[in-house]
């Protein structure tokens, strides 16, 4: 009894030490990190859509940690479209995407931010070759040609480009129904 | 002297992944590209060191009974400050490693090190071999991530080497391909060995 005592205190200690250390280096880095990633989604946002300010709007319906954001021209403050990120499980990893959709919900621009598929197959849907496909479609357009839409899937990685083009739509469709419901609310 | 010979060792004599076989998984997962292969390979060399050092230190506290548990949560700490620290330093390493860097903590070499060398020898001998098997370990993989990202995707280290009209080869990229290649690399140096005896 005594020796298993004396052995779980020696690991306690152990774990202790690691701990502060571990804490330690944490609330030194925290801090950067998510400095990096809301620098990283403002200008994945910029990019999509230029010239524009970006004002946050959480769904008024569901999951409130969600949000979008509306893209007012920095000039005339005339709202020149909608970016949002929607995620599904790809292949072998959770394929995020932002997409900026204008004020008649047609997208204007893809970005894939967050991927890790299969390096030569998957993995290219990053690249414009792909990405640019979604550009001028309506919601129920975005859908890969196995599907019967106009989006040519990457080859040997119909699950991944599937993933991407469901989630928008279904995200599409969300934030549609959110802003929808906003200007009804807006209407006197 | 020894401490020489400890850090040469790992290198070609007995190279973690061509000779003691350690390590398998990140090898195959991380040598697709080059520069995956050296971001991994450093940031295995690190834990590796730190805990090395550690390990040796803390031998003679350390009852034998719970060593395991110790080394794990040893190396666990140190995989979780390399993760933060790249997070916040090289975003971009960081995302192409991503899920690699938690797996360090598996990573059998890291452990195998532990147990096999620096719970028997002092700080010095134990710092020596953990950057010999670290730079043994990163060499393999650049070599197998040469032949991987060369045939697979026509480039070296993200520099186009192939003529456009290279039409990759797939296979090379995707898990069978790094079997193959560490295979025939085996080959060849156990080949070169026996020449040489």
């Amino acid at each position: 009894m005594k020796l298993f005592l004396r052995l779980g205190l020696i690991l306690l200690a152990f774990c202790v030490v690691a701990t502060a250390l571990l804490a330690y280096v944490n609330s030194v880095t925290k801090p950067k990190i998510d400095a990096l990633k809301i620098k990283e989604a403002e200008e994945a946002r910029s990019s999509l859509i230029a010239g524009a300010t970006f004002e946050a709007l959480g769904f008024k319906a569901g999951d409130d940690s969600l949000s979008y954001f509306v893209a007012k021209d920095a000039k005339t403050g005339e709202i020149r479209g909608y970016t949002f990120t929607a995620a599904k499980t790809g292949y072998s990893s959770n394929v995020k995407t932002m997409a900026a959709i204008g004020a008649d919900f047609k997208l204007i621009a893809i970005k894939v931010i967050e991927q890790a598929e299969t390096p030569g197959l998957g993995a290219n849907c990053t690249q414009s070759s792909f990405t640019d496909q979604f550009k001028g479609l309506a919601a129920d357009q975005v859908l890969v040609d196995k599907d019967g839409g106009p989006i040519k899937a990457l080859t040997g990685a119909t699950i991944t480009s599937r993933a991407i083009a469901n989630s928008l739509q279904e995200q599409i469709a969300l934030v549609r129904k959110d802003i929808e419901s906003r200007q009804l609310e807006a209407q006197p | 002297m020894s401490f020489m010979k400890e850090l040469t060792k790992g290198i070609i004599k007995e190279n973690p992944i061509f000779v003691i076989l350690l390590g398998m998984c990140p090898t195959l997962a991380t040598s697709t590209s080059v520069n995956n292969a050296i971001g991994m390979g450093a940031a295995a060399t690190f834990v590796l060191v730190c805990s090395n050092i550690i390990i040796s230190l803390i031998k003679g506290v350390t009852p034998d009974k719970i060593r395991i548990p110790v080394y794990v949560v040893v190396i666990a700490s140190f995989v979780s400050i390399v993760d933060m620290a790249m997070a916040a330093f090289v975003p971009d390493l960081h995302k192409s490693l991503g899920l690699f860097i938690p797996l360090i903590v598996v990573n059998c070499i890291i452990l195998g090190r532990a147990e096999a060398f620096a719970s028997k020898n002092n700080m010095l001998n134990s710092l020596a071999d953990g950057i010999g098997m670290g730079l043994g370990f990163t060499l393999a993989l650049v070599v197998v991530a040469t032949f991987r990202e060369i045939l697979g995707n026509g480039t070296w280290a993200g520099i186009k080497v192939l003529p456009q009209s290279y039409n990759p080869m797939l296979m090379a990229i995707l898990a069978p391909g790094a079997f193959i290649t560490l295979g025939l690399l085996m080959a060849l140096m156990n080949l070169l060995k026996e020449r040489k005896q």
